[in-house]
C-alpha cells in the first residue's frame, strides 16, 4: 500500500482553515486599503459602527449555515428579525421584565423554526417554500398586530445596551463571541454537528445509520429561527422601535455572508468561522463605500461580484483535487 | 426510424489482431496519491483485454483517462495510429471509444428509453417523439435478451439491472472500443449470461473490448489477454491460455491466499430474530429464523425481493402482514431507529445512494452509526473518534491517505469497504449485509469472512444476501433460495449443488417463457 502522503494531503485536511485565513486577510486587506484612503475609516466611532452593523447579519449567517449545510435555505430570517422587534417592544411597552420579554421573544423563534421543520419534514414542503411563505406572512401579522404603526420602546436600560462597550468593545459584538463559540463547540465538536453535514451529505445513508433525520431538520431551523430572534431582539435595542418591516432583505445578507464564508449550497460543506469572517467583510464594504462617497447602487453590485468570485475560486479549489 | 437494432452498431471495419489503441507512459497524480505510474500497453482490434488488481490498484482511473473524464497527468495515447488528447468525454466518443463504468452515471429521475438515448433525443427523434423513443428502446433491450421494461424510471429498476442499461447503452452508438467496469457486481448468474452473450457478439463484430472485474472465473470465461495491475503499476500481461488463477492473484498482491472463503462452524445459538409470514412491497410470506453464531444466506435473482424484505425487516419500509419477533418477543419495528435499538445493522445494498455520505470524510462515514458511543453528553471524544476510524481502516485495508480524505476520492472497492466497516465497531446483534463484498478484491473479501467468523464468534447472527452464488454457498449455514418475492427452498450448509439452487431461483421465470414459446 504505498500511499504517499504528497504535502497536498495535509493542506486538503487543512483546507478550512486555510480557507478561514484567506478571509481574514481579505478583510485585514480592506481595512488597511480603507484606513490609507479615507481618514474617518480608522477612527474608534466608524469601527465601533462597523461592528455593530456586521454583527448583526453575522449572527443571522450563522443560524443560516447550519440550514445551508442540512441542504436547505432559511429565506424567512429578515422577516423574523422584524417579527421579533415587534413582539419584544410589545412586551417591554407591557410592563413585562425586560429578561422574560426576551426569553418569550425567543420562543417565539424557536416556535417559527419548529414550524418550518414541520412543514418540510411532515408536510414535505421544500425548505425554500415553507420558509418564503413565512417571510411573508410574518410581515403581515406584524403590520396586523402593529396597524402599519412603529412602536417606540420606552425603557433606557434596554437600549443603552446596544449603545454601551464592555472593555472598548461594542456590546453587539460581544454577543457574536456568546453566539459564535457554543456555535463552532456545536457544529464541530458534536455529535449533532456531524448530523447536520451527513444529512446534508446523504440523508437516506444517515437514516440506515441510525442518525434522526427529522430531528436534525427540526434542529437546523430552529436554530435559524432562535438566531433570527435574538438578532430582532438586538436590532430592538439598537433602534428603539418595534416595526415588522424591519431587516427587509437581510435573509439575502446573511445567506450571501454564509456563501462567502464557504459554505456550500448543495449542502455538506460549510463552518461557523466563515460566515462571521463573510459577515464582516460584507460590512466592511458597505462601510467603506460610504466613507467613500460611492453610490450605494455600486456597493449592491460590489457585493454581487464579491460573491460570484469568492465562490468561484473556493469551487475551483475544491474541484482541483478531483 | 426504421433503423433495426442491428445496424445501430455498424461493425467497425478492422483487421483483427491489429493495435488499435497504445499506451506510451500514460501517468495519473491525484493530490495525495500517485494513481497510475506510467503504463506503456497496446490493445489488438478485436480482442478482450481483462485488467485485474487490488482495490485501488488503479483500474478505474486508467479507464477515467481513456475515456476523457479525467486529465492524464503524463504519457500518450494513440488511437489507430495518431495521437488523441482525449480531454473530454465527448472527444472520446466520437473516436468510439465507450465504457460502462464502475458507478451508473446515468438520470434517475429520466425513463429507460431516456437515458439510452441521453444527448442524442434531438438527431434521433424529433421532439415529443416519446413513444417511439421507447418502442425502439425496448427492441434494443429485448434484442439483447436482457428482460426489462423501457418505459419506467430508471431509478425504479435495481443497481444491477441499471448496469445492464448502461451497457445497452453503450452499444447502441456505433461503438469501436468499449470498456466494462465491473459489470457483474451487482448481477447474478443468470443476468450475467446475458451479458457475456452481448459481450461475445460485440467481439464477433470487431469490437475491442476492456473487462475489469475481481471475479477471476470471469476473466478466463471472456479474456483473450489479462493485465495485472499493483499500485498504479502494470506489472504484466498474460496470454489467457498461458496463465493461471494462482499466478494472477500472486502478481496481483505479492503473495498467495490459501483460502478465500473462510468458513467456522458455530453451534447455532438462540434465536436472535425470527420472521412469520412477513410480507411487504416486492415480497410476501416470509419465514424464517436467525439464531447466534450462524450466517443465514439468501440468494435469488436481482428483484427477488430479498433486499425488500431485509429493509423491511429493519424497519425502512412498511411491513404490511406478518409478524417480527426479537430474541423470542415480538416487537414492532416502526423504523430503522428501532430496529438500530434492538441490535441490527444493516450495510445496504447501493453504497452510492445508502451506504455513503460521499463528500464527507472517511473517518465520519466509518463513525456515524457510533457517534453515541464515542461522545459524552453531545461532545464527540476526538481520540475516541480517531482510534475508531483508523481500527477499521486498518482492519480492513482501506486504502485511503488519511482518514480525512473524502469518501468519493477512493477507489468503489474501498469505499465498499466503509459501508461494512462502519458496523463493525457497533456491537450489534444482527448484522445485515446486502451484497457486502461487492467490488472487493480477493484478498479483502478473505478478510472481510474472517471478520464474519469474529462476528458470530460474539454471538451475533449474520444475513448475508449475494448475488454471487459461491459466496453464500460457501458461507452459509442456512440458505434460503428467494423467487419473485418468495422463499421458494431451503438449503443447509452446502446441502444442495449449484446446479439444483440456480434452477429454483429461475425456475418460474423457465416456466413462463416455455409457456411462451
Ligand atoms: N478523485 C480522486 N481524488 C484522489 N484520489 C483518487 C481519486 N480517485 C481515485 N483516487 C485514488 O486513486 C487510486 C486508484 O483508484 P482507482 O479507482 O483507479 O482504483 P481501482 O483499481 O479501480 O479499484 P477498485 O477495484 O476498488 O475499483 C486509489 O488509491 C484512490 O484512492
Ligand atoms: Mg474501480
Amino acid at each position: 500500500m504505498s500511499t504517499e502522503a504528497i504535502p497536498a494531503e495535509k493542506s486538503k485536511r487543512n483546507y478550512n482553515a486555510l480557507f478561514g485565513l484567506t478571509l481574514l486577510a481579505l478583510l485585514v486587506l480592506l481595512w488597511v486599503i480603507l484606513s490609507l484612503s479615507t481618514s474617518s475609516f480608522a477612527s474608534a466611532n466608524n469601527i465601533s459602527n462597523l461592528l455593530r452593523q456586521g454583527s448583526m447579519i453575522a449572527i443571522l449567517a450563522v443560524g443560516q449555515t447550519f440550514v445551508i449545510i442540512t441542504g436547505g435555505i432559511d429565506l424567512s430570517v429578515g422577516a423574523v428579525v422584524g417579527f421579533a422587534t415587534v413582539i419584544a417592544a410589545m412586551l417591554i411597552n407591557a410592563g413585562i421584565p425586560v429578561f422574560l420579554a426576551i426569553a418569550i421573544t425567543l420562543l417565539v423563534g424557536v416556535a417559527i423554526g419548529l414550524f418550518h421543520g414541520f412543514g418540510i419534514v411532515k408536510m414535505g414542503l421544500p425548505p425554500f417554500i415553507i420558509t418564503l411563505a413565512t417571510l411573508t406572512s410574518l410581515r403581515g401579522i406584524g403590520l396586523l398586530m402593529t396597524n402599519g404603526n412603529s412602536i417606540s420602546i420606552n425603557n433606557d436600560a434596554f437600549q443603552e445596551f446596544s449603545r454601551n462597550s464592555f472593555l472598548g468593545v461594542p456590546n453587539l459584538f460581544w454577543m457574536v463571541i456568546l453566539v459564535g463559540i457554543p456555535a463552532y463547540i456545536f457544529l464541530h465538536h458534536s455529535r449533532w454537528g456531524r448530523y447536520l453535514f451527513s444529512v446534508g451529505s446523504n440523508a437516506e445513508a444517515s437514516r440506515l445509520s441510525g442518525v434522526n433525520v427529522q430531528r436534525t431538520i427540526y434542529m437546523a431551523y430552529t436554530l435559524s429561527g432562535l438566531c433570527a430572534a435574538f438578532v430582532g431582539v438586538l436590532l430592538a435595542s439598537r433602534i428603539g422601535i418595534g416595526n415588522p418591516t424591519q431587516a427587509e432583505g437581510w435573509e439575502l445578507q446573511a445567506i450571501a455572508s454564509s456563501v462567502i464564508g464557504g459554505t456550500s449550497l448543495f449542502g455538506a460543506v460549510g463552518s461557523v468561522h466563515g460566515p462571521l469572517l463573510g459577515a464582516f467583510i460584507l460590512a466592511t464594504i458597505n462601510n467603506g463605500a460610504n466613507l467613500l462617497n460611492v453610490n450605494a447602487f455600486w456597493q449592491r453590485i460590489i457585493t454581487g461580484v464579491l460573491i460570484i468570485v469568492i465562490v468561484y475560486f473556493d469551487g475551483l479549489r475544491r474541484r482541483g483535487g478531483k | 426510424m426504421t433503423s433495426t437494432a442491428q445496424d445501430l452498431h455498424p461493425a467497425p471495419v478492422l483487421e483483427p489482431g491489429r493495435t488499435i489503441l497504445e499506451l506510451r507512459g500514460l501517468e495519473k497524480k491525484y493530490p495525495g496519491t500517485h494513481a497510475l505510474k506510467p503504463v506503456t500497453l497496446a490493445f489488438k482490434s478485436g480482442e478482450i483485454h481483462a485488467i485485474v488488481g487490488e482495490n485501488g490498484a488503479g483500474k478505474s482511473t486508467l479507464i477515467k483517462l481513456l475515456t476523457g473524464v479525467m486529465p492524464r497527468t503524463s504519457g500518450e495515447v494513440i488511437w489507430e495510429g495518431n495521437p488523441a488528447a482525449l480531454a473530454t468525454p465527448h472527444e472520446a466518443m466520437a473516436l468510439g471509444i465507450n465504457a460502462v463504468h464502475q458507478e451508473v452515471v446515468l438520470c434517475r429521475h429520466l425513463t429507460v428509453a431516456a437515458n439510452m438515448f441521453l444527448g442524442e433525443e434531438n438527431s434521433r427523434f424529433g421532439i415529443l417523439q416519446q413513444r417511439v423513443m421507447v418502442k425502439e428502446a425496448q427492441k434494443i433491450i429485448d434484442d439483447l435478451g436482457f428482460d426489462l421494461p423501457a418505459h419506467v424510471m430508471l431509478g425504479d429498476l435495481t443497481i444491477g439491472q441499471q448496469q445492464l442499461i448502461a451497457a445497452a447503452r453503450a452499444t447502441v452508438r456505433g461503438t469501436k472500443f468499449l470498456i466494462f467496469d465491473e459489470p457483474t457486481a451487482y448481477l447474478t448468474r443468470k443476468e450475467a449470461d446475458q451479458l457475456f452473450t452481448l459481450i461475445r457478439r460485440l467481439k464477433s463484430e470487431g469490437v475491442t473490448i476492456i473487462y475489469i472485474s475481481h471475479r477471476m472465473e470471469e476473466v478466463f470465461e471472456l479474456a483473450d489477454r489479462v493485465s495485472v495491475l499493483r499500485d498504479g503499476t502494470l506489472v504484466g500481461t498474460r496470454n489467457i491460455a498461458e496463465t493461471n488463477d494462482a499466478e494472477l492473484v500472486k502478481l496481483m498482491i505479492n503473495r498467495s491466499i490459501e483460502q478465500v472463503y473462510h468458513k467456522e462452524h458455530f453451534t447455532p445459538g438462540a434465536a436472535i430474530v425470527e420472521t412469520r409470514n412477513l410480507s411487504g412491497k416486492g415480497f410476501e410470506n416470509v419465514s424464517m429464523t436467525v439464531r447466534a453464531g450462524e450466517i443465514v444466506g439468501l440468494y435469488g435473482l436481482i428483484g427477488a425481493g430479498r433486499s425488500e424484505f431485509v429493509t423491511t425487516l429493519y424497519g425502512r419500509h412498511r411491513k404490511s402482514a406478518g409478524q417480527i419477533l426479537w430474541e423470542g418477543k415480538p416487537v414492532q419495528v416502526n423504523s430503522e431507529h428501532d430496529a438500530i435499538r434492538l441490535g441490527m445493522a444493516l450495510a445496504p445494498e447501493s453504497r452510492r445512494d445508502q451506504g455513503l455520505c460521499l463528500n464527507l470524510p472517511v473517518g465520519l462515514n466509518l463513525n456515524l452509526p457510533i457517534y453515541k458511543r464515542i461522545s459524552k453528553n453531545l461532545l464527540i471524544s476526538g481520540a475516541q473518534e480517531k482510534a475508531q476510524a483508523d481500527r477499521q481502516i486498518a482492519d480492513l485495508r482501506i486504502k485511503t491517505p488519511t482518514r480525512h480524505a473524502l469518501a468519493s476520492s477512493l477507489s468503489g472497492g474501498n469505499q465498499q469497504k466503509i459501508v461494512i466497516g462502519k458496523w463493525l465497531a457497533h456491537g450489534a446483534k444482527l448484522f445485515i449485509f446486502d451484497e457486502p463484498t461487492v467490488g472487493v478484491d480477493v484478498g479483502t473479501k478473505a478478510e472481510i469472512y474472517r471478520l464474519f467468523g469474529a462476528l458470530l464468534s460474539k454471538g451475533a447472527g449474520i444475513i448475508l444476501i449475494s448475488s454471487y452464488l459461491p459466496e453464500v454457498y460457501e458461507l452459509a449455514d442456512t440458505l434460503h433460495v428467494f423467487r419473485r418475492g418468495k422463499l421458494v427452498a431451503t438449503h443447509g450448509f452446502r446441502t444442495a449443488d449449484h446446479e439444483e439452487i440456480l434452477t429454483q431461483a429461475l425456475a418460474e421465470k423457465q416456466e413462463k417463457l416455455g409457456g411462451k414459446i
